[in-house]
Parts: C-alpha cells; sequence; structure tokens
C-alpha cells in the first residue's frame, strides 16, 4: 500500500468574526482613537492582513489610566465576593467561546490549532477560576490583612500566548481588587479585543478592564504614566530593563517576567525515551516562543550519541504547517521580524562551527516558518547557547558530573526554568537544590497550572504569576 | 530443563546480551501517557481513513477462543476472514484466523489457496501455568496439525518470581519448537502492570527470538492499552536498533472500534515507521473490531451509517 | 565640652577594619565624640567579596543551626544591654526610651532567630496542579544583599534593618549613617557570636557617596532602603539596578513575615507521580 499521510483536517475559521479595525477598549466601551494611527495585524501563516489595530498614543493611555481610576473607585466597593463573581463569569463564558478564542488565537499568532485549543484556552480559563476564588480569601492568603491592592495597574504582554498572558495578568490583577489597563503585543492583539468584549458582555463595572491595542510607543506611554500604581510586564530581557529604567523615582510596584535561556539536564540515567519526549517538547512547544523553553540541552557525555540519534528521529516526525490544521505540530514563526532574528542567530551558530541538523519537511509558499533545528558539537561560549533565541532552536552541550551539569546550567544571566531528567530521586534533589532557577521540571517539562507559581531568578526578573505567590505581585504590604 | 537445546540455535542474542538491555530499561509512566494522550489528538479524515482502515482489515488476526468453539464457528469465521465484505473487492482479507489447537486443521481446510494465515495459540494458553514439556507438546501439535503462527504466552510466574532467565529460555525453546512458524509472544501487559515490567518483558521475548511481540491473551479485563504498544515499540525499536533485528507486534483485548485501532495505527507511525504499517509487523487480534471498521468503510463510501447486519457473520 | 574622640572601625569580614581611603566622618554625642569610616568604593567593593563568601558560610549552617546563632546574639546584647543603654543615653534618649528600645531589640532578635528554621514553612506550599505531578513552591534565599539603616535612633531598628534578610540566609551588608556608632557597638556583639565571617558586614558613612556603586553592583542581589530616600537617589537607583535586574526594596516592611518576602526567590519544583 502506499505511505499513509495524514489528510487535512481543518478547523473551520468560519466561528470568528473579525472587524477590519478597533478602538481601544476604555470606560466599560469600545471607543474611537484620539491617535489617527493604526498598524496592520497579520496571519503568520498565510501574511494575510486580518484587521487595522490603532497605535494608542498618550492621550489613548491617559484616557484609559482615568477610567481605570474611575473604576477602582467602584472596584473597591465591590465586596470581594462579588468580585469573585465576575471572574467566575469571565471562566465561564470563555470556555462556552473556546473554539472561537482557539482559532483567532492561531489566526492571528501562528500558533497549532490543537496548542491553543487543548493548552491555551483551558489554561486561561482554569487561570480565572482559580483567580475568582482568592478575592475573598485575600486575608487568609498570607496570614494578614496588612495587604491592600496598588489600585492601578499597568499590564503590558507578550505575543507567545497572548490569551493566556492576558489571563495570569488580568485575573489575579482583579481579584485582588485592582483595575486594569492592559497593552496586548502589537501582533497579535485579537484574542484581547475579543475579551474586553466579553468584559462588556458581562457586565463588569465600567474601567475596571481597559485596554490599549498599540505597539513599544504605546507600552512607552503606559509605563511613563503618573497614574499608574503598578506596573506588571512579560516580555523580554532588554525590554524588562527599560521599564525598570523608566520607573525611576516613582515608588511603583513592579513585576518583571523576562527572558530565558533554560537548560534542559540529562543525566545518563534518565528515562531516555520520556527525556527525549519531554526535550521536544521543551523547545519545540510553541515554535519554541517560550520565555522558559528548555534551550540549552545539557547531555550527560556517555549518552549523547544514543540521545541525539533518538532525537533527530523523533523531531523527523513533527508536523510543520497549517496551525489551523489539527495535525500541526509546529505552526508558524509569529512575525517576519522574530523569523529574521531566529535566522540571524543560526547562521552565527552554524558559521562560530556549530553542527546543525533540521527536519526535512515541506514549508508551505507564504508566511514565516522555520524548520526544527537542532545544533551538536556547540561550545558554551557560542552565542546559540548564550541568546535568547525564542524559535524552534535547541543547542547541545555536554557535561561529565553532576557538578559539571550544574555549574554549565547556572552559567547565564537568567534564571527562569530547568529541566532534570534522571531516575534516581536524591539526583533531582540534589540537582534542582543547585539550579538558580524558578521553576524546575524533574522528568518532565513545560507543565503549567495556575496554582503554581511562574518566575524567575536572576536577569529573568522578579515577582511570581500564579498560586498564592501571584497574589503578591498585586497586594502591597501596608506598613 | 533438559528439553531445551542450545538456546543460541533460535535466540536472537544470548541471554548475556539480553540481561544487559534490561539493565537500562527506564520508562516514565505520566510521559508515556502523555505522549499517548498527544498522537490521540490526531485527527484522521477522509482518504487516510478509508486507508487506515483497510489496514486495519488487513492487520486482523480475527480471533475466537472459547471453549465453546466448534467447526461450525471456525468455518463461519474463516470464510470472514477470506472475504470480509462480500459486497465490496476493495476490502483486503483479514491477516489470520487465530484459534485453538484443535481447530487449526479445520481453519486449514477452509483457507485453502487463500492468503489468509492460520495462527494457534498454544502453550497453555492462556495461563502458561504447566511444565515446559507441555508447552512444547502443545505447540508441536498446532505445528504439526498446519499452524503457519504460534501465539504463545510468557511465563508470569517465573517472570515476578524474577527468574527472567526461566522466561527467556522458555521461549527460546519455544521458538526451536517453531521454526520457521512465526512465534508471537504474548506479554499479558495487564498482569504485569508497569511500564518497566512491560518493557523488560518485551526484551525478554524479542531477545529469546519472538517475531512478534503481543499485549494479551484478551482472557483478562485489562488486556491491550495504547500505553503499552507505546512501551513495546520503544522495545522492539530499541531492539531494532541493537541487533538489526524488526520484530512486529501484535495487538489484542479490549480493541472493539475503528477511532481506537486507527489510533494504535498512529502509534506505530509515528514511533516505528512506515514500514511497520504492514500485516507482517503489526497485527490486532480480535473478534467485534471488524465489524465496525467494515461499517465505517462503508460509511466513508457510501456517506450513510451501516448497520452491522449488512454484514456477514464471523 | 571636652573632646574625647574615639575611633570605630567599620566591621567588614569579621575584621574591624578602617577605610582604605582614611576618610572619616564625626558624630557628636552628648559626651562624647566618634570617629567613624566614611565607607569608600572600595571599601564597598571589599565588602561584597567577603560577603559572597558569608553567604556560602551561612548557607552551609543549617537552619537550626541559624536559629542558635542569631539567639546567641540576643543572649550577647541581654548581657551588655547596659552599655547599649548608656549609649542610647548618649544618643539623646531618655532612660525609659533607652530601656524600651533594647528590650524591643532583644525581643526582636529572638523572633527572627526562632523565625530561621520556620520560615519555609510558611512561606511555601505544595500546589494543587491538574494531572499526575507532585508540585511543590519552596523558597531560597535571594544572595547578597545591601541594606540601609534608618536614621532613628534605635537598635531595634538597626536589627530589623537586616534580621530579615539574615535571618532567610542572604548575607547582608548594612551601612548606618546617623546610626553607626550604634551599629559598629553592636559589631562587637556580633563578631563575638558564631556568625561566620562576611555573612554580616556593618558599615558606615554616608549613602550618597556610595549608593551608585551599590545599584551598579551586579553582585549585590538586592538593595534594600530602611530610610526613606530622596527621588533623585531613586532615580538613579533604579536606573542603575535596571541593568542587572537587581531587586530595590524602598522602604520594606519591618514586621511580620512580610519583612522577610523582598529577600526570598520562589522555586517551583514539579515531578511527575508514577510507577
Amino acid at each position: 500500500m502506499d505511505k499513509w499521510e495524514y489528510s487535512e483536517s481543518i478547523e473551520s475559521d468560519s466561528i470568528v468574526s473579525i472587524q477590519s479595525k478597533y478602538g481601544h477598549f476604555i470606560d466599560g466601551k469600545f471607543s474611537t482613537p484620539n491617535s489617527k494611527k493604526y498598524l496592520k495585524t497579520v496571519s503568520p501563516s498565510t501574511e494575510e492582513v486580518l484587521a487595522s489595530i490603532s497605535i494608542g498614543n498618550k492621550n489613548d493611555v491617559d484616557s484609559a489610566v482615568n477610567s481605570a481610576k474611575e473604576g477602582l473607585k467602584t472596584w473597591s466597593k465591590t465586596a470581594p465576593s462579588e468580585r469573585a463573581k465576575y471572574l467566575y463569569k469571565l471562566a465561564r463564558l470563555i470556555q462556552e467561546r473556546s473554539r472561537e478564542f482557539a482559532v483567532l488565537e492561531s489566526m492571528d499568532g501562528g500558533k497549532p490549532i490543537k496548542e491553543s485549543r487543548d493548552f491555551d484556552l483551558p489554561q486561561v480559563a482554569a487561570n480565572f477560576f482559580y483567580f475568582a476564588g482568592w478575592a475573598d480569601k485575600l486575608d487568609i492568603s498570607w496570614g494578614t490583612k496588612e495587604m491592600k491592592p496598588y489600585g492601578v495597574v499597568g499590564q503590558i504582554i507578550p505575543w507567545n500566548f497572548p490569551l493566556l498572558m492576558l489571563a495570569w495578568k488580568v485575573a489575579p490583577a482583579l481579584a485582588t481588587g485592582n483595575t486594569v489597563v492592559l497593552k496586548p503585543a502589537e501582533t497579535t492583539p485579537l484574542t484581547a479585543l475579543l475579551f474586553a468584549e466579553l468584559c462588556e458582555e458581562i457586565g463588569l463595572p465600567k474601567g475596571v478592564f481597559n485596554l490599549v491595542t498599540g505597539d513599544g510607543t504605546t507600552g512607552s506611554e503606559l509605563v511613563n504614566h503618573e497614574g499608574i500604581s503598578k506596573i506588571a510586564f512579560t516580555g523580554s530581557t532588554s525590554v524588562g530593563k527599560y521599564i525598570q529604567n523608566a520607573v525611576g523615582e516613582r515608588d511603583i510596584g513592579l513585576t518583571l517576567e523576562l527572558g530565558g535561556k533554560a537548560a534542559n539536564i540529562v543525566y545518563n540515567d534518565a528515562a531516555l525515551d520520556q527525556a527525549v519526549e519531554g526535550v521536544v517538547n521543551g523547545i519545540f512547544f510553541n515554535q519554541g516562543h517560550v520565555c522558559c523553553a528548555g534551550s540549552r540541552l545539557l547531555l550527560q557525555e556517555d549518552i549523547h550519541d544514543e540521545f541525539i540519534n533518538k532525537l533527530e528521529k523523533r523531531m523527523q516526525t513533527l508536523r510543520v504547517g497549517n496551525p489551523l490544521d489539527k495535525n500541526t505540530d509546529i505552526g508558524a514563526i509569529n512575525s517576519k521580524e522574530q523569523l529574521e532574528k531566529i535566522t540571524s542567530l543560526v547562521n552565527e551558530g552554524v558559521n562560530d562551527g556549530g553542527e546543525l541538523f533540521q527536519i526535512e519537511c515541506d514549508l508551505p509558499s507564504s508566511g514565516y516558518w522555520f524548520r526544527p533545528s537542532l545544533f551538536t558539537n556547540v561550545q558554551p561560549s557560542y552565542n546559540i547557547a548564550r541568546e535568547e533565541i525564542f524559535g524552534p532552536v535547541l543547542t547541545t552541550l555536554t557535561f561529565r558530573t553532576p557538578e559539571e551539569a550544574v555549574e554549565i546550567a547556572n552559567n547565564t544571566e537568567y534564571g527562569l526554568s530547568a529541566g532534570v531528567w534522571t531516575e534516581k530521586g536524591s539526583k533531582i534533589l540534589w540537582t534542582a537544590d543547585r539550579l538558580d532557577a524558578g521553576v524546575i521540571w524533574a522528568n518532565t517539562f513545560n507543565k503549567f497550572d495556575p496554582s503554581s507559581p511562574f518566575g524567575g531568578y536572576k536577569e529573568s526578573g522578579f515577582g511570581r504569576e500564579g498560586g498564592r505567590h501571584g497574589l503578591l505581585s498585586y497586594l502591597k504590604v501596608q506598613s | 530443563m533438559s528439553k531445551i537445546k542450545d538456546q543460541t540455535m533460535s535466540s536472537k542474542v544470548s541471554w548475556e546480551s539480553t540481561i544487559g538491555l534490561l539493565d537500562s530499561v527506564k520508562v516514565d509512566e505520566v510521559g508515556v501517557k502523555e505522549r499517548v494522550s498527544s498522537l490521540s489528538t490526531r485527527s484522521i479524515k477522509r482518504e487516510s481513513k478509508l486507508q487506515a482502515l483497510n489496514y486495519v482489515v488487513s492487520m486482523c488476526d480475527l480471533t475466537t477462543l472459547e471453549g465453546e468453539d466448534t467447526e461450525g464457528k471456525i468455518h463461519q469465521m474463516t470464510a470472514k476472514a477470506i472475504k470480509p465484505d462480500p459486497t465490496d473487492d476493495d476490502v483486503p482479507s483479514a491477516a489470520a484466523v487465530c484459534v485453538y489447537p484443535s481447530l487449526v486443521s479445520t481453519a486449514k481446510e477452509i483457507i485453502g489457496t487463500s492468503n489468509v494465515k492460520v495462527a494457534s495459540v498454544s502453550s497453555y494458553f492462556p495461563s502458561g501455568q504447566v511444565p515446559i514439556e507441555s508447552k512444547l507438546l502443545d505447540t508441536q501439535y498446532a505445528i504439526d496439525e498446519g499452524a503457519d503462527e504460534i501465539d504463545i504466552v510468557i511465563n508470569r510466574k517465573a517472570f515476578f518470581e524474577g527468574d527472567y532467565r526461566k522466561v527467556f529460555d522458555e521461549i527460546v525453546a519455544l521458538k526451536e519448537a517453531c521454526g520457521d512458524k512465526h512465534l508471537k509472544t504474548i506479554l499479558e501487559v495487564g498482569e504485569l502492570r508497569t511500564y518497566d515490567n512491560i518493557k523488560k518483558a518485551s526484551l525478554i521475548a524479542l531477545g529469546a527470538g519472538s517475531d512478534f511481540i503481543k499485549t494479551s491473551t484478551g482472557k483478562i479485563s485489562n488486556g491491550s492499552s495504547k500505553e503499552a504498544c507505546l512501551v513495546m515499540a520503544k522495545a522492539v525499536y530499541e531492539f531494532k536498533e541493537s541487533t538489526g533485528f524488526s520484530a512486529g507486534i501484535k495487538v489484542a483485548g479490549g480493541i472493539r472500534n475503528s477511532k481506537d485501532a486507527i489510533r494504535y495505527l498512529i502509534i506505530i507511525k509515528e514511533e516505528l515507521g512506515e514500514e511497520w504499517l504492514s500485516p507482517n509487523f503489526f497485527r490486532f487480534g480480535a473478534s467485534s473490531l471488524l465489524d465496525d471498521v467494515l461499517r465505517q468503510i462503508r460509511k466513508l463510501k457510501t456517506n450513510a451509517y451501516q448497520s452491522s447486519y449488512y454484514f456477514p457473520r464471523g | 565640652m571636652t573632646e574625647i574622640k574615639k575611633t570605630y572601625k567599620n566591621y567588614v569580614d569579621g575584621k574591624y577594619v578602617r577605610s582604605e581611603s582614611g576618610k572619616t566622618y564625626t558624630i557628636d554625642l552628648k559626651s562624647e565624640s566618634y570617629e567613624l569610616p566614611l565607607t569608600s568604593k572600595k571599601d564597598l567593593r571589599d565588602a561584597v567579596t567577603s560577603s559572597k563568601k558569608g553567604f556560602d558560610s551561612w548557607k552551609g549552617l543549617s537552619q537550626y543551626n541559624k536559629t542558635q546563632i542569631i539567639y546567641r546574639l540576643s543572649e550577647m546584647l541581654e548581657g551588655n544591654r547596659d552599655s547599649y543603654v548608656d549609649l542610647l543615653l548618649e544618643h539623646g534618649l531618655t532612660k525609659s526610651t533607652a530601656n524600651k528600645d533594647i528590650d524591643n531589640a532583644i525581643n526582636t532578635l529572638v523572633w527572627y532567630a526562632g523565625l530561621a528554621d520556620k520560615w519555609e514553612q510558611l512561606t511555601g506550599n505544595l500546589n494543587p496542579v491538574d494531572g499526575e505531578f507532585f508540585n511543590i513552591s519552596h523558597q531560597e534565599p535571594l544572595g547578597i544583599v545591601f541594606t540601609l539603616n534608618s536614621d532613628e535612633v534605635s537598635i531595634d531598628k538597626l536589627v530589623r534593618s537586616f534580621l530579615p534578610a539574615l535571618s532567610t540566609g542572604c548575607s547582608v551588608i548594612n551601612l548606618s549613617e546617623k546610626n553607626a556608632v550604634l551599629s559598629l557597638k553592636l559589631a562587637e556583639d556580633v563578631n563575638n557570636s558564631d556568625i561566620p565571617a562576611g555573612t554580616l558586614n556593618l558599615l558606615s558613612g554616608d549613602f550618597s557617596k556610595v549608593y551608585d556603586d551599590v545599584s551598579r553592583h551586579v553582585e549585590i542581589n538586592a538593595f534594600a532602603s530602611y530610610k526613606k530616600l530622596n527621588k533623585e537617589i531613586l532615580k538613579t537607583i533604579n536606573e542603575n539596578a535596571s541593568t542587572s535586574v537587581k531587586r530595590i526594596f524602598h522602604l520594606p516592611s519591618e514586621d511580620g513575615l512580610s519583612s522577610i518576602l523582598p529577600f526570598i526567590e520562589t522555586k517551583t519544583v514539579w515531578h511527575p507521580k508514577g510507577r
């Protein structure tokens, strides 16, 4: 018989309706932007223009912050148990409309529908459910009543998990009694705009959630706005540093969730087949557009060849293509700019002397694509072993002893996450104790849960999102 | 064990090499489940679904293993294996019929010149709780009756007692008795329970010379599972890497519908590759599965859901 | 007023040292004047080097051990309470305020001593994640922390400016300005306690001379000011800190569990549960 190929199985996009042009969501409704400048959000898998998005200017940000200040008056008088109910309603509505959100997310951002459908959306709803329940338990969350909301919180989120990052930020901020001005990423604003519609639909009090779209200039206006009491940012380390700098003399709250270059350490006594899966999931999940991606594979020298052999064979089964095809494992690179960055770093790696393996596969003719890639023969000094590539590119390094593994793992300014693979329990604990990272996945990778705190050590940022610890990012201690 | 001859004649690798493979067996249960659950989201539609369903028919070992089996029952089932859907010539024959030794000759008669094989369970299926001498007699009888393939059970008693050598030696002896007949070794994964055990048993069976490893007798409630199949596929791959020998996998026990069967095919395709998608390397042991597959095939061709009374009894 | 000038030295790496610059400043108390080192940039760098060592030594001790060491310090303050009271009176406090302050300081030491082996139980927890996973969040000390003491004449305030960080396992470089006499007096008891060399470095001087370096030094993981800073300084500190994403805490809590939260990092570990 012929080779068994999976036929196309395309998730229909008829469920979503996209407007040609969007305004900001301020004071409980969509409004005409003050700024007359627009940017186009394109589908990275087709390069088709999906919609025009307003680039919010100083006046737009001003209106949003003022609206949030007004909203705070209502919100702070709303009983905690009532705040909880709004969040529960949002959670329910997200569940009901999750297919629509998932399709939109995949169209706007390029991620495979199986991920937006099976990962992003369930996690989004779970975050609202989880934090809803905290709203009326804040006084027992940390055993003190001395903690109060900041007030108006400015939130800036990235393009890799657009709606999930919104949930990570908005759910705890509202649960703790803050009001929000959110700026989504310029390449992926559509699910946030749809979320704003839900806020209107459930009758969330005006001004509690505000949305200003735009680019870096809009973000900068938000960060520098005097009416903001707290900034929560997820994105690159360089922008994070800019924000910390811009906070300057203003004594406001700040949480930063920045970049990473996580080590995924595989010891020779690991369950190798599952480690291969974990390594693949660690770097190729969401095209590697993951701040906690396991982008440095640390292999114990004596299993290097066997492991690379298994890994390359497994990589070859990854299916790259249309994000809306239910059988796609690797979707499109989020933007042209990101594709250029990945390409240039990979070229540099080859020039440095790294040995590059890329899977054989057809790539669609339009859109932004990058073949899943694996570097071996890499020295720790190469840029591909140090810089965050934020793409489907894995770099392999080797080690001889646990001490050496930890040393290499920690030899970076980042400290967001790390992976450890061994069937020896005490070695997991020994290693986990020594890794400078906020999240450690042992014998698994890229696991997330609303109840599990996430955030980095060192230059990967500060503050935690998720769990009981995530509440602290939105509550300040009153002395 | 005087009846066991020089094992090197039929085992694929020596006991020493096999025990070496066992040393590194480490399987993480949650990782296995995750991989299976991720593969289960594959969406198989239209042409690829039809192709898959035809594969399933061609890989079916149509099975009856009951005390009440009679020649009449075997006649019916064998006829169905040869021509599963008399109205559709594009539907292939099943791979084999699988019966008890006393019914092998009956099945053989009906098979005639068709390509359908006759498989017999032996070695005191399903428990295997007799001395090797009896297992050898049982097997020899099935071969003498004309069986093309022999499905044996591993000695779980020895396995759980830690006597892996005995498990290995018995398979070697039974393979010896089989000669060029295909030997499928049943691990009974539902009894082995852990994936470490399943992988160890797989490697012992492969090292001892099995042509196929098989999940279950179908006589216990937790027969086959996709997770067990995945772990067995990993063992088959590893064994091929170290010896060059490509073994087959047979899944049996509780696979009743097309959707489930296709999920097994996906595991095999993605873990072992296209070359395993053939009755030479992959089989389903089933009785009721075939009807559902035939119904699905006709549904795809006619776009109408079918009733089982359109298809002859097996 | 008769000029009897007493000289105090910085306490760095378990030793009393002058400023390498040789510069000093004077604090005049009621009957005595004190000459104190004006910490220089070089002094700061030396303190950081010592603190790195001190962090490892402190980390190497069990929490139980840390508890005993901090408790021992409280015993030493208790033993020397008269001399502390005298010094507070010299600073112009009334007898009752002075007595109350040393009592408070001792109680604070005892409280943090008892926290050193318990805080992880209060700040960490198991997380009820979905799926077959064990998931726990626990905390680790941030590393090297620079703290600025307030100007309030108080030994209690002084100890509160380093105990939150110290009790969680950080090593601390503590700078006192107007209160440096109290701090360097305390250094004598610190030196006689079993706090490892470099774990707690006590400096005197003028923060405005060193804040630029403090906030730039990459090996200082966090800066906490228990004194209100002016906007200009705060601006520079945040700007400098941003180059290495240093943690900056302006007027953090000095009380209770919330006082230690700035100085710990949350580490979350996942592991599957399977057979």
